[in-house]
């Protein structure tokens, strides 16, 4: 039983944590430049939980962490997944749809320069084609519209439902997904928190900084609280996926609402302890939240699961 | 990372759990602390003869010279055979003895550890007075140094089980005018000695479980001090972080039993059809299993650097928390039968009642939110 990461994840963890502070500030989340996702391939994140590579579970979910908390695009998520369990027919990048039910048209996240779209239902993952433009019988182009989501960072599209591939009754790829989404969402944590506490020493009223004032300094704690509650069951949960263990599931689901609710929490709290700045499109405040907002409608944990 | 345990590791598992199984007595833990006393007493007694008292106390004072990670094993198998709380035996083998294994003399350890191991000696803490509970550096009662011997006077209040101990983890001013943290005094107390009064006092559960304490000229040789004379406050601050830390383990690997209880005793009466409930009992189930990890994460750090990472203060915060919030599910889960509750009940209201002491007692959840904010956080220092 070894629940912290052993050198080579440390590595991992740094050089993921370098390559995005360098290329990927979260300050630049409200308008991600268009070659971004390029060199995101380039450095071989895209590919990184490809069949071949190798990786168990536990350093997947660090470096997943270490993009999340750059909030990292939503599509490198359904693409590193998709990699993985339909690896003959994933070839680029794969946007993420949220669980809507038919006949409603598909809510695809991130869908630019997609060719493919992922959802997670109950019994798997399902992998649909995304024509981005199509002719219809009377031979007119329709492309679809990307519209905004609460998230700057990120964009959505409608789409019918297509043909699609199920990956076989096998309950790993749906928490496969739901993993991965938890990771972002303690990197999340992460992100509002750091934000929070850097500002509270930084930022100075009454002849002090703030954060020599108990009820900041305890909020922050909270958040430190929450942040760390939900990595270390991210850690678990990556092992018990790892050793295939039969309450996994359990532990991926206790992961993800942990995670989410860190997520959710820590980003309010990092806009009450910025203050009027905070809530200004100009600071950066309210990314984490937002982003927040977003994942908790990616793989959400399922009050049966936890229970189960 | 791994959750996994070595093969070496699972048999221990299962020696822990066989033992456990064949020897957990059937009869409960007497309320009363004077009872409980030989109950507790007893208990340590057999727990010793049989190899599980010190599992990772050094073998020279009596422990078995094994690893945390074992240690952490049989309180996990403890707590599934549901055996009795360590109860008045909590000082010694959590926070007393292990302040004397790095603290201590090679006399005082030889002489008070196994003493500690086999349940011979009860031991309580006196650091809280009354006009010094989170400003412990407040303290006042005062060792007066004749010849050999520290003559004390002063008082000392919430010291739990004083009135069953023989021994007692006693902080007070050496220094005549010393200030704060300064010319403080760690000291071995005989709590039979002449001039010490104790006066139980009455929770709001019913138990008599702790106590105020006077000392009226009471003699103590000058050897029983602990770290040298003035070093006080950093063998204190040793205890606390056993105190804090490990010693809450066991409290950590009760909580994944009684959430279960909680959940098999809404299926059973028909709480959990109602919503909010539900998701309240599965909240508190991924908390629980939250709390399970950051233990590993923390026992794993220590394996890895010989000590538990800052995050220590944070699992204590979050498990003090997280154990209220399991009390009070287990009250409402009762319904109207909590109005019941009387004086002598060893119930859920009872636990309920008592757990407001989890955010109050080693420091409160203000003073550890302020540990968390300066220490792990690096925000400026309040005080
Ligand atoms: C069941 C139980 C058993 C105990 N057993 C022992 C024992 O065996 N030995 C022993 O020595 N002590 C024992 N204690 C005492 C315990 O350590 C103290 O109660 C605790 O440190 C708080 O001190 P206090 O009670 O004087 O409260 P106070 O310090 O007066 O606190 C009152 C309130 O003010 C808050 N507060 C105080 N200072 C600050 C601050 N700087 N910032 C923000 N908020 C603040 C506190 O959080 C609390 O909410 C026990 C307590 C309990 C409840």
């Amino acid at each position: 039983m070894d629940l912290t990461p052993n050198d080579e994840q440390i590595a991992f963890q740094t050089a993921t944590a370098d390559w995005c502070r360098d290329h990927m500030a979260l300050e630049d989340a409200r308008a991600r430049r268009d070659g971004l996702w390029a060199e995101l391939e380039a450095m071989g994140w895209t590919g990184l939980t490809a069949p071949g590579m190798d990786l168990d579970h536990a350093t997947e979910a660090l470096v997943f962490a270490e993009l999340g908390r750059f909030l990292a695009p939503i599509g490198l998520l359904s693409t590193a997944v998709a990699s993985r369990w339909f690896p003959d027919v994933v070839d680029g990048k794969v946007a993420l749809a949220l669980t809507a039910s038919e006949p409603e048209p598909l809510r695809v996240l991130d869908p630019a320069g997609s060719g493919a779209v992922l959802r997670s239902e109950p019994g798997g993952l399902r992998l649909f084609d995304l024509p981005d433009a199509f002719t219809d019988q009377s031979g007119t182009l329709h492309t679809t519209p990307h519209a905004p989501t609460i998230d700057l960072s990120t964009l959505q599209s409608r789409h019918e439902w297509t043909s699609s591939l199920w990956t076989e009754d096998d309950p790993a790829p749906a928490l496969h997904l739901q993993l991965l989404s938890a990771a972002y969402a303690v990197g999340c944590a992460d992100a509002a928190r750091d934000m929070a506490a850097d500002y509270a020493k930084l930022r100075e009223q009454f002849d002090r900084p703030i954060g020599w004032f108990q009820a900041l300094k305890h909020m922050c704690s909270d958040m430190a609280v929450r942040a760390a509650a939900a990595r270390s069951q991210l850690y678990y949960a990556a092992c018990a996926l790892d050793e295939n263990a039969a309450d996994a599931a359990f532990h991926v689901a206790a992961a993800k609402r942990l995670a989410d609710q860190a997520a959710l929490d820590n980003g309010r709290t990092n806009i009450q302890v910025h203050g009027g700045i905070g809530m200004t499109d100009e600071a950066a405040a309210h990314l984490p939240l937002k982003r927040a907002h977003l994942l908790q409608f990616i793989a959400p944990a399922a009050r049966e699961a936890l229970l189960a | 990372m791994d959750i996994g345990f070595s093969p070496e590791e699972t048999v221990f598992r299962e020696e822990c759990r066989d033992w456990l199984h064949a020897n957990v007595p059937a009869e409960k833990r007497p309320l009363d602390a004077a009872d409980a006393v030989d109950f507790d007493k007893a208990w340590q007694r057999r727990l010793f003869d049989a190899g599980w008292a010190g599992i990772n106390w050094p073998v020279d004072y009596g422990g078995r010279g094994l690893s945390i990670v074992q240690q952490v094993i049989w309180l996990e198998e403890y707590a599934k055979a549901h055996a009795p709380w360590i109860g008045a035996n909590f000082v010694g083998i959590n926070h007393g003895g292990p302040t004397l294994i790095l603290n201590a003399s090679e006399e005082q350890k030889a002489y008070h550890l196994p003493r500690i191991l086999k349940g011979e000696a009860i031991w309580c803490q006196g650091f809280s007075e009354p006009g010094a509970g989170s400003d412990l550096a407040g303290i006042k009662t005062r060792g007066r140094i004749e010849g050999n011997e520290l003559v004390i006077n002063g008082s000392k209040i919430w010291t739990s089980f004083a009135h069953v101990a023989d021994w007692q983890e006693l902080v007070l001013r050496t220094e005549d005018g010393s200030l704060r943290h300064k010319g403080l005094s760690w000291v071995i107390c005989d709590m039979h000695a002449p001039g010490i009064t104790v006066r139980p006092i009455r929770k709001m559960s019913g138990q008599a479980e702790f106590t105020e304490v006077f000392y009226d000229d009471v003699r103590i040789p000058l050897a029983n001090v602990v770290g040298g004379l003035g070093n006080g406050w950093k063998v204190a601050m040793s205890t606390l972080s056993f105190e804090r830390g490990t010693g809450f383990i066991a409290d950590q690997v009760k909580q994944s039993q009684e959430i279960e209880e909680l959940i098999a005793t809404a299926r059973a009466n028909g709480m959990i059809r109602d919503d909010r409930i539900a998701d309240q009992l599965a909240q508190l189930r991924a908390e629980v299993a939250a709390v399970r990890a950051m233990t590993y994460r923390n026992i794993s750090e220590v394996v890895r650097t010989g000590q538990p990472g800052p995050e220590a203060s944070v699992i204590r915060l979050f498990t003090s928390e997280l154990g209220q919030r399991l009390e009070r599910m287990a009250v409402i889960l009762m319904g109207e039968d909590i109005i019941d509750f009387a004086y002598g009940d060893d119930n859920a209201v009872a636990d309920y009642l008592r757990g407001f002491a989890a955010t109050i007692a080693g420091g409160t959840a203000q003073i550890q939110r302020d540990i968390i904010g300066e220490r792990l956080l690096g925000l400026p220092k309040s005080r």
